[in-house]
């Protein structure tokens, strides 16, 4: 099964997994040929390009049998969280126990893309007052009121404070509808008085010590909360053993990270590492196979850049990428334009970061869920992202607005700002709605121009 | 041998042919942008090389900027406007340091380091509000070409405040003003002002001198004065303003 590494179309995709079966691939349960997805409607895969692996294979099939997965959880008994505007809190805590499984409903944000715009779900949020001046998280409140996607979760858990205001309008409409939500406050992280003590955070940030307890406090609720759903206690040795597993996902996708950003021959694509990384905050609901999918991707990158094999050519330029797109195509269009990723802060940088180990579980967790790169001042993430943009070696900046994502306002002018002040480096701002195709040419000009800027530096 | 740089831009396809060694400008060119762009470029391409006693296999490279770069399948290659109207822009003016390039869809600020290169760039691409669009919206309002609107922008006493961030509205509001006896011409010159505050919010706080306008809209009488009023900068228009990305595309094919 060694074949030179390509992104090729879902037409080609036919055949290579003729090819790979014939030669022996083992599949998981989820397994099969990416074209049935489209028969379930993902038209979207129509128009990308995905890598020939069959490790990838296995991460597009694990991402778009979510929902079968989530229907069987439900059928086998299990209690099911959605854990709303929840950049990798909640899960962590939820899979502690074999009766919980939790997932991301605010993940319906690309239903739209993938279904290009068949759903309708973007069409109910408009008629619920939540147009498209909000961000495409939007499309949540659709795949609730068609109960057509994911099961309708037993438990409903959202952030709210120092998130995204968006989000809390979308989630306060949910709620208003009818869907109970236990809610928890993450306050606005803030470094320390000089007269206060002060607690590190992952990421290498501070924040006074009444912060922190703070967010125990409330994470103690939702425990309390996913307890009871449970029906049994999670000890702290439980919650140990959670954040052990979470780590673990959270290593192989450092390593990940890693190895592609920095290799030199580009091993992995831009599309398939940012599925990969988005397993981070909710492992697509199910936390062991995220790993096997995960430590299958590692194993795939380490044989090619053993073989020196990969893609894209010496003079492609390095690029880091802020936000994850509404439109997948858009990471395909970066490659087409001479980029590649070299580092990414996709809104969750924290959920990479390991959970401290050696701190009281609660702890650990208030002191991960205070490093997410919404709830601090911009100008702390985006110091964050020169110091990531200097370990991987990038030369250049895309900030991808989230349409309508009020949290993504003002931030990219404040973090391309600072890139350029302290890396000297070119930056260029994009925004990627669910379906860009009628903004390619203005999309493809920005990429390209970067592109060219970046290369005219290097002479 | 003969370079060749093309700007297939929203509004119009520029050409300029150039002398690959002196850089020497031979011939340019400027037609409306239609339908047919490829077309339409490999015309006004084909007609400036009959004009000046030139054939085709004296080209020795086309290099195909603009909007609608990627539609002529007849360059040797593309290069983005950014890139391009630096280039040109630079080649005209030797100092310039600040480029903003207003152009019928589209609307750029391009920072060059001091070797010329662009060190960054802006560009307003999803709002007409920004472009050189909002001008002809104006201009059809009121039953005028463009060189007129800017020349009756220039007798404004006080400039009419437009307050929409949207055309659409904007063009509302201004029928609204219309209706209430305000001035023509202050109404465009608050049009004017309401597409340099556009560009003076995408520059934000740091702009570097010499600053050099071009594009279509450069050649408007009045949005130069907006211009500086809203940078608080003065503003200089580059020479041929409309030609900028031909030539600096035709520069890039001869260095190629």
């Amino acid at each position: 099964m060694k074949d030179t590494p390509r992104q090729i179309t879902l037409d080609e995709w036919d055949a290579r997994y003729e090819v790979l079966r014939a030669a022996g691939m083992s599949e998981a349960a989820y397994g099969g040929p990416l074209r049935r997805h489209v028969k379930d409607g993902d038209l979207r895969l129509l128009k990308l390009r995905c890598d020939n692996s069959a490790a990838s294979l296995r991460l597009w099939n694990f991402l778009l049998t979510e929902e079968d997965r989530l229907h069987e959880a439900r059928a086998a008994g299990k209690k099911i969280v959605g854990a709303m505007k929840d950049l990798g809190t909640v899960p962590v805590i939820a899979y502690s126990s074999p009766n919980l499984v939790a997932f991301y409903p605010d993940g319906a944000w690309w239903i739209p893309c993938v279904e290009e715009l068949n759903a309708g779900l973007l069409r109910i949020a408009d008629s619920l007052g939540v147009d498209e001046s909000f961000c495409p998280v939007r499309a949540m409140l659709g795949a609730f009121l068609t109960q057509e996607h994911f099961p309708i979760p037993d438990l409903l858990t959202c952030s709210v404070g120092a998130t995204c205001d968006d989000f809390s309008t979308i989630a306060q409409r949910l709620n208003g509808l009818g869907y109970p939500i236990l809610w928890w406050e993450i306050p606005n992280r803030r470094w320390p008085d000089p007269d206060e003590l002060a607690v590190s955070l992952p990421g290498g940030f501070c924040a006074p010590r009444p912060q922190v307890d703070f967010v125990k406090s409330e994470l103690e609720r939702v425990r309390e909360g996913l307890e009871t759903l449970a029906g049994e206690p999670f000890d702290a040795a439980a919650l140990s053993a959670g954040i052990k597993k979470a780590n673990q996902v959270r290593r192989l996708l450092a390593e990940l990270r890693r190895l592609v950003f920095t290799a030199e021959i580009c091993p992995l694509p831009a599309l398939e590492m940012l599925i990969a990384e988005m397993f981070a905050i909710h492992f697509c609901s199910d936390q062991n196979e995220t790993i096997a999918v995960l430590q299958d991707l590692l194993d795939e990158v380490k044989n090619r850049i053993q073989a020196n094999q990969g893609f894209f050519s010496g003079e492609t330029v390095r690029v880091f990428w802020v936000n994850p797109v509404a439109d997948l195509r858009a990471m395909n269009l970066l490659e087409e334009c001479g980029g590649r990723i070299c580092g990414t802060d996709y809104l969750f940088s924290h959920a990479l970061d390991e959970i401290p180990e050696d701190l009281p579980p609660v702890e650990a967790l208030a002191r991960m869920a205070l490093s997410d790169p919404m709830v601090g001042p911009a100008a702390d993430r985006a110091e964050r992202i020169c110091k990531d943009i200097r370990s991987f070696g990038a030369e250049a900046l895309v900030f991808s607005r989230v349409p309508g994502a009020s949290h993504c306002a003002t931030e990219g002018k404040v973090i391309c700002d600072v890139v350029q002040s302290k890396l000297g480096i070119p930056t260029a701002e994009i925004e990627v709605p669910p379906i860009s195709d009628s903004l390619r040419p203005t999309l493809r000009s920005r990429l390209e121009a970067l592109i060219e800027t970046t290369k005219d530096q290097r002479k | 041998m003969i370079c060749a740089g093309i700007d297939a831009g929203s509004r119009a396809i520029k050409v300029v042919l150039l002398d690959a060694e002196s850089l020497e400008v031979i011939a340019s060119g400027v037609r409306d942008q239609g339908i047919e762009q490829e077309a339409l470029a490999r015309q006004l391409f084909e007609a400036l090389l009959e004009e000046n006693d030139h054939r085709r296999n004296e080209v020795s490279r086309i290099v195909a900027t603009g909007y609608g770069r990627n539609l002529l399948s007849f360059a040797d290659t593309t290069i983005t406007e950014i890139t391009c109207h630096a280039r040109g822009v630079r080649h005209l003016v030797p100092d310039a340091t600040t480029i903003i390039e207003i152009g019928g869809q589209d609307s750029k600020l391009i920072r060059l380091n001091p070797k010329g290169v662009v060190r960054d760039f802006a560009m307003n691409d999803r709002c007409a509000a920004g472009t050189g669009r909002f001008l002809e919206i104006i201009a059809a309002r009121l039953g005028l070409d463009l060189q007129a609107l800017g020349e009756m922008a220039n007798r404004s006493r006080s400039p009419a405040a437009i307050s929409s961030m949207c055309v659409v509205f904007a063009e509302t509001e201004i029928i609204g003003l219309l209706a209430t006896g305000n001035p023509p011409e202050d109404i465009v010159a608050g049009v004017q002002r309401a597409i340099a505050a556009r560009v003076a919010a995408m520059a934000g706080r740091s702009l570097e001198s010499p600053i050099i306008f071009t594009g279509g809209v450069a050649m408007i009488p009045g949005m130069t004065g907006a211009l500086e009023s809203a940078l608080g900068h003065p503003v200089a228009v580059a020479p041929q303003p409309l030609m900028t990305g031909a030539l600096g595309a035709a520069i890039l094919a001869a260095r190629l």
